[in-house]
C-alpha cells in the first residue's frame, strides 16, 4: 500500500534565517561544548559551531532547530506560543514573591555551651541570661510574624543554643498555634541545635508539637570535634547520640543534619558523607565556609580558596551518587536546590539562592534583644558591628516599618540579578540568586564586582559541574530529576 | 477472554414495523428497574425485551428480541422469528453472535432491521460513542480515518444512548474524528449528560484545537459537568513534527493553547501521545516539554500503536516495534513520573515492555478490540496483560513472547 500523506514532512523544515533569536544567553562548559538557557532556565547543549550557526542565522540543522524551538530558544515570525508559554512559565516562577516572608528565625538565647571555631554569632557564658530572649518579645516577634501574607510559617528556634532557653521555644510553640486559630496557616516549627541538651522531656514535646530536629554534623569525629569546640570534647558523640534518639522517638524523616566546611574539610569529602550515611540521614549539605562573625575575624579554617572548595564540592558529589547507585539514597541538597531551578518552573526560595534575593521578604531573624534582621547573616555582621540589615525592633516597630524600610528595600532593589551587572547576560542568571549580605560584607555594596565576587564564582563552577554531569551521564541527570521532587 | 462482536444480523417479525426508535435499552424479567412504566425517557418505548427461548413474552415493551442458542444461516433466524411470531409486539430474532446481549445494553436497530449493533455493553469497563467521522487533523496512524460526509445523526443517537443509560453507568467516552467541529450539538450533548446523567465519569477525545477558541472554551466549562476530562494528544514538543504526524499546519498552535484554556478555566486534561517511528526519538523532549510548560495536566497516556486505518497505509512512516523503543519510552516516563505527573502505558503487552515500567501498564484495549494469540497461553502474566488488538491484523511486535 502507498502511504496517505498530506503535509510533506519538508513542508514544516526551517530554512536558514526563517527564524528569530528568543532571550538567550550562553556559557561555554568545555573546549567542544556550550550551554544555552532560555529566559527561565531551559538549557540546550550545543558545539560552539551550533551557536554561531544559530546566532548568525544559518544554521540548517532541523534537529537543532526542533530542540532549540522546543526549548523557547528560537521562534518563528508570527508564533506567538513560545513568548506566551515564556511568560507563564516566568510568573509561575515569580509566583512565590506574593506570598512573601515564610521563615522566621527565633533567637531564643545567644548563649551556648560549644564554643565553635567557626561560629557566627558571639559565644557567651551559659549562665548570663541576660542574653535570652523574654515572652515579651517573642510574642511581639509573633505578631509581626503572622503580619506575613505567607500560607506557610515556618518558625525556626535559633542560638546560640535554643535548648539552653527551652521553656520560651515551648511558649512559643504554644502561643503561635494558639495564635494560628484564627489565621489557619500552614505551620512548620524547627529547632537548631547541637543536640548535647536533649532530654526526654525535650524529645517528648517535640513528638507532641511535630517538631523537626536541624543539627550540625561536620564529618568523622577528629574532625567534627576540632571544629565543635566543648567542655569534654564530646560534640561529635553527643550530636551522633542526638540524632539517632530523635530518629527513634520521633522518626527518621524528623532530623536533618548540616555540616560546616572548614580546610580541615577539604580532603575529606567521601569521610563526611560516610558519617552522614552510617547515621541513616539521607541528606547532606556540602556547604561552603561563611564569611561572616568569627568565621572572618578568626581566618581559623576559613582561608582557602573558592577552587578548592569546589574541588571538594566535586568530589562530594561524586561520592554521592556512587552511593546512590549502590542504592544508598542520598540527596545533596544544594544540588536539589538548583535542580529544581534547572529542571522545573518552580524556585525553591532558598534564601542564599534566589532572586530577588529572601532577605526579609523570604525570612526575617528577631534577635534575643527583639532587633529585627533581614537574615541570619545580617544578625551576624551585626554583632561585628556592622548594623546595616537591622531592620528595626520588635517593640518600636510595625510591619510596615519593617518591610517597607530603606534597610530592606535598597539591598532588595540594588542586588536583583537580572539587572546586576555581569549577572544580566550570565547564562546562569536564571539558577543563581542575589546575595546582598554577603557582597556588602565582602565587597562593601549591595550589588558586587562578579568578576572579583566568590558568590560569583562558587555559584559558576557549581552550575558549570552540575550541567557536565547532566551532559555526560545519563544516571545522574536521572538523579537530578529525582532530586527536583 | 472471547472478543465481544458488537454488530450482528437480525430479522423482523411481528406487528407495527417500522418501529418507533432506532435506539432501545436491553431488558430482562430481572431487570426490575427498567420494567415497563418506569419513567422518563428510558420508559416502555424504548425497552426492547430479551426473551429466552420458551419463555414468555410479557406485554406492554416496544420491542421483543428472541435468540435461538444454535448458530445457523439466516433461513433459521426467519424460522425462529416466525417460531415467536406470538409476541405482543414488534419483533427481532437476533443471531447467534449477539448471543451476549444482556440487561442494560444498549442497541441500535438499523432501518432495515437487518443490522442490529450494541453501542452500549454494560458489563464493559470501557464503553465510547462515536460522535463524528469528520476531523481537522488527519493523523498518519489515524486507526478510524476521517469522512468529510455529514454524520451528525451520530450525534442524536449518542443524545438517545445517553438518555437510556442504565442506573449505576459509571463512565463513557466521547470519541470521533473531532467531536469539537460541531460545537452546538456538542455542547448540547454535554448539557444533556448533565442533566440526565450528572455522575457519569465522561472521557472527551479531541485534538484540543477548537478550544484554541476561548469562547468555545468558556462555553464547555460552564456546562459544570462534574467528572470530565479531554484527552488530548500531543505528538511533539514544536510544531514541527506536530503538525506533520498531525498532517495539518498550524494544529500544534491551536492544540497548546486549546489545552492552555482548559488549565485556565480549571477543566481536566490528559495527553495523550501515540508511540510510532516518528514520535520515539522525541519522547523525553516531549516528556521535558510537558513536565515544563504543561505541567498541570491530570495525566499522559502513551499509547502503543493500533495498526488498523491510516496506519495501515502509512505502515512504512509510523510502525515502531515496541521491543526496539523500551529505553526512550523509560526515559520519558521517567520524567514525567519524577515532574509529578502521571503517566499511564496504554496498549502494550507486558512481553515487551521493560519491566520498570509495568507498574505504569493499564490493561487497557477495549473488550471488543481485545485478544492473545496462541503464543500467549502458557503465558503467567495474561490475566493482567491486554493482549493485542485483534484490529491489527498481524502488524504486532516481533518480540511477543510468553513469560515464565
Amino acid at each position: 500500500m502507498t502511504s496517505v500523506i498530506k503535509l510533506e514532512r519538508s513542508a514544516t523544515t526551517l530554512p536558514p534565517h526563517a527564524w528569530q533569536l528568543l532571550p538567550m544567553r550562553f556559557h561555554r562548559l568545555d573546549a567542544n561544548s556550550v550551554v544555552l538557557t532560555n529566559l527561565v532556565g531551559e538549557h540546550v547543549f550545543v558545539t560552539p559551531d551550533e551557536l554561531v550557526s544559530v546566532a548568525d542565522g544559518t544554521c540548517a540543522d532541523q534537529e537543532l532547530l526542533a530542540r532549540l524551538r522546543a526549548a523557547h530558544v528560537v521562534q518563528v515570525p508570527g508564533e506567538t506560543l513560545p513568548t506566551e508559554l515564556l511568560a507563564m512559565k516566568l510568573r509561575t516562577r515569580l509566583r512565590r514573591l506574593p506570598d512573601s516572608t515564610g521563615l522566621h528565625l527565633f533567637v531564643v538565647t545567644l548563649r551556648c555551651e560549644h564554643t565553635c571555631r567557626y561560629c557566627q554569632v558571639s559565644r557567651q557564658s551559659a549562665a548570663k541570661s541576660e542574653f535570652d530572649m523574654t515572652e515579651e518579645t517573642a510574642g511581639r516577634a509573633l505578631q509581626l510574624a503572622f503580619r506575613s501574607p505567607s500560607p506557610y510559617l515556618k518558625i525556626e528556634f535559633q542560638g546560640g543554643e535554643p535548648l539552653l532557653n527551652f521553656p520560651l521555644v515551648r511558649w512559643i510553640t504554644t502561643e503561635a498555634k494558639r495564635m494560628n486559630a484564627g489565621h489557619g496557616k500552614d505551620l512548620a516549627f524547627v529547632i537548631a541545635t547541637n543536640l548535647a541538651l536533649l532530654d526526654d522531656e525535650i524529645l517528648e514535646f517535640c513528638a507532641e508539637q511535630g517538631i523537626h530536629i536541624s543539627t550540625s554534623l561536620d564529618g568523622p569525629q577528629d574532625l567534627h570535634n576540632g571544629n565543635r569546640r566543648r567542655p569534654g570534647q564530646d560534640s561529635w558523640r553527643q550530636a551522633v547520640a542526638g540524632i539517632r534518639r530523635v530518629q527513634q522517638r520521633l522518626g527518621p524523616d524528623r532530623v536533618s543534619a548540616l555540616m560546616t566546611t572548614t580546610e580541615a574539610s577539604l580532603d575529606r569529602a567521601a569521610e563526611i558523607i560516610g558519617a552522614y550515611a552510617d547515621l541513616g540521614l539521607q541528606a547532606v549539605f556540602l556547604r561552603p565556609i561563611s564569611p561572616y562573625g568569627f568565621a572572618i575575624r578568626d581566618r581559623g579554617g576559613a582561608n582557602y580558596d573558592v577552587e578548592r572548595w569546589l574541588a571538594f564540592y566535586a568530589a562530594g558529589l561524586d561520592q554521592i551518587v556512587e552511593l546512590n547507585r549502590q542504592g544508598i539514597p542520598m540527596v545533596e541538597i544544594y544540588a536539589s536546590i538548583i535542580a529544581k531551578k534547572m529542571l522545573t518552573n518552580a524556585d525553591p526560595g532558598y534564601v542564599d539562592l534566589t532572586s530577588p534575593s529572601g532577605i526579609g521578604i523570604g525570612a526575617l531573624v528577631y534577635n534575643y534583644d527583639g532587633d529585627i534582621y533581614a537574615s541570619d547573616e545580617g544578625r551576624m555582621l551585626a554583632e561585628m558591628g556592622d548594623h546595616t540589615f537591622r531592620l528595626g525592633n520588635v517593640h518600636d516597630s510595625s510591619y510596615a516599618d519593617v518591610m517597607l524600610s530603606d534597610s530592606l528595600l535598597d539591598p532588595l532593589t540594588e542586588s536583583i540579578a537580572l539587572s546586576a551587572p555581569m549577572c544580566t547576560t550570565c547564562a546562569f542568571e536564571p539558577y543563581c540568586g542575589a546575595d546582598p549580605v554577603f557582597h556588602h560584607a565582602t565587597m562593601g555594596d549591595f550589588t558586587g564586582h562578579k568578576a572579583l565576587s566568590a558568590f560569583c564564582r562558587r555559584n559558576t563552577g557549581v552550575f558549570t559541574l552540575l550541567l557536565r554531569k547532566m551532559r555526560d551521564d545519563a544516571y545522574f541527570r536521572d538523579l537530578m530529576w529525582l532530586w527536583t521532587r | 477472554m472471547v472478543m465481544l462482536r458488537l454488530t450482528g444480523r437480525a430479522h423482523a417479525s411481528g406487528p407495527a414495523w417500522p418501529l418507533a426508535d432506532d435506539v432501545w435499552r436491553v431488558s430482562l424479567a430481572e431487570d426490575g428497574g427498567s420494567e415497563p412504566g418506569s419513567a422518563g425517557e428510558g420508559s416502555a418505548k424504548h425497552l426492547a425485551r430479551l426473551v429466552p427461548p420458551g419463555r414468555p413474552a410479557p406485554p406492554g415493551y416496544g420491542l421483543y428480541l428472541t435468540t435461538e442458542a444454535r448458530t445457523g444461516p439466516l433461513a433459521e433466524l426467519r424460522t425462529a422469528a416466525r417460531v415467536k411470531a406470538g409476541t405482543p409486539g414488534p419483533t427481532l430474532a437476533i443471531g447467534p453472535e449477539l448471543a451476549h446481549l444482556s440487561a442494560g445494553d444498549i442497541i441500535h436497530v438499523s432501518t432495515d432491521a437487518r443490522r442490529v449493533t450494541v453501542l452500549w455493553k454494560n458489563s464493559a469497563r470501557h464503553n465510547a460513542l462515536l460522535l463524528t467521522e469528520q476531523c481537522d487533523n488527519y493523523c498518519l496512524m489515524c486507526s478510524q480515518p476521517p469522512k468529510e460526509r455529514d454524520d451528525s445523526w451520530l450525534f442524536d443517537r449518542a443524545r438517545k444512548v445517553i438518555s437510556l443509560l442504565p442506573e449505576g453507568a459509571r463512565s463513557l467516552s466521547l470519541t470521533g474524528g473531532e467531536p469539537t467541529l460541531n460545537a452546538e450539538a456538542l455542547i448540547g450533548l454535554l448539557e444533556h449528560c448533565k442533566h440526565v446523567a450528572p455522575e457519569l465519569s465522561i472521557h472527551l477525545l479531541s485534538n484540543g484545537r477548537r478550544f484554541a477558541d476561548q469562547s468555545f472554551a468558556r462555553r464547555y466549562a460552564a456546562v459544570g459537568l462534574a467528572d470530565i476530562m479531554v484527552g488530548i494528544p500531543v505528538y511533539a514538543p514544536e510544531l514541527g513534527l506536530h503538525d506533520f504526524i498531525v498532517q495539518a499546519a498550524g494544529a500544534f498552535e491551536e492544540t497548546i493553547h486549546g489545552v492552555l484554556n482548559l488549565a485556565s478555566l480549571g477543566q481536566a486534561v490528559e495527553i495523550r501521545i501515540v508511540v510510532q517511528r516518528h514520535t520515539v526519538p522525541a519522547l523525553a523532549g516531549l516528556a521535558t516539554f510537558i513536565a515544563r510548560n504543561l505541567p498541570f495536566v491530570a495525566q499522559v497516556a502513551l499509547m502503543g500503536l493500533e495498526m488498523t486505518g491510516l496506519a495501515r497505509p502509512n505502515s512504512a512512516l509510523v510502525w515502531a516495534d515496541p521491543a526496539d523503543y523500551q529505553r526512550e519510552l523509560a526515559e520519558a516516563v521517567g520524567i514525567l513520573v519524577t515532574a509529578g505527573i502521571p503517566a499511564r502505558i496504554y496498549n502494550h503487552q507486558l512481553c515487551v515492555l521493560d519491566q520498570r515500567l509495568w507498574p505504569y501498564a493499564v490493561r487497557s484495549i477495549s473488550d471488543w478490540k481485545n485478544d492473545y494469540l496462541d503464543i500467549c497461553r502458557s503465558c503467567s502474566v495474561r490475566d493482567a496483560c491486554g493482549g493485542v488488538f485483534t484490529t491489527s491484523g498481524m502488524r504486532l511486535s516481533q518480540h511477543l513472547h510468553p513469560l515464565p
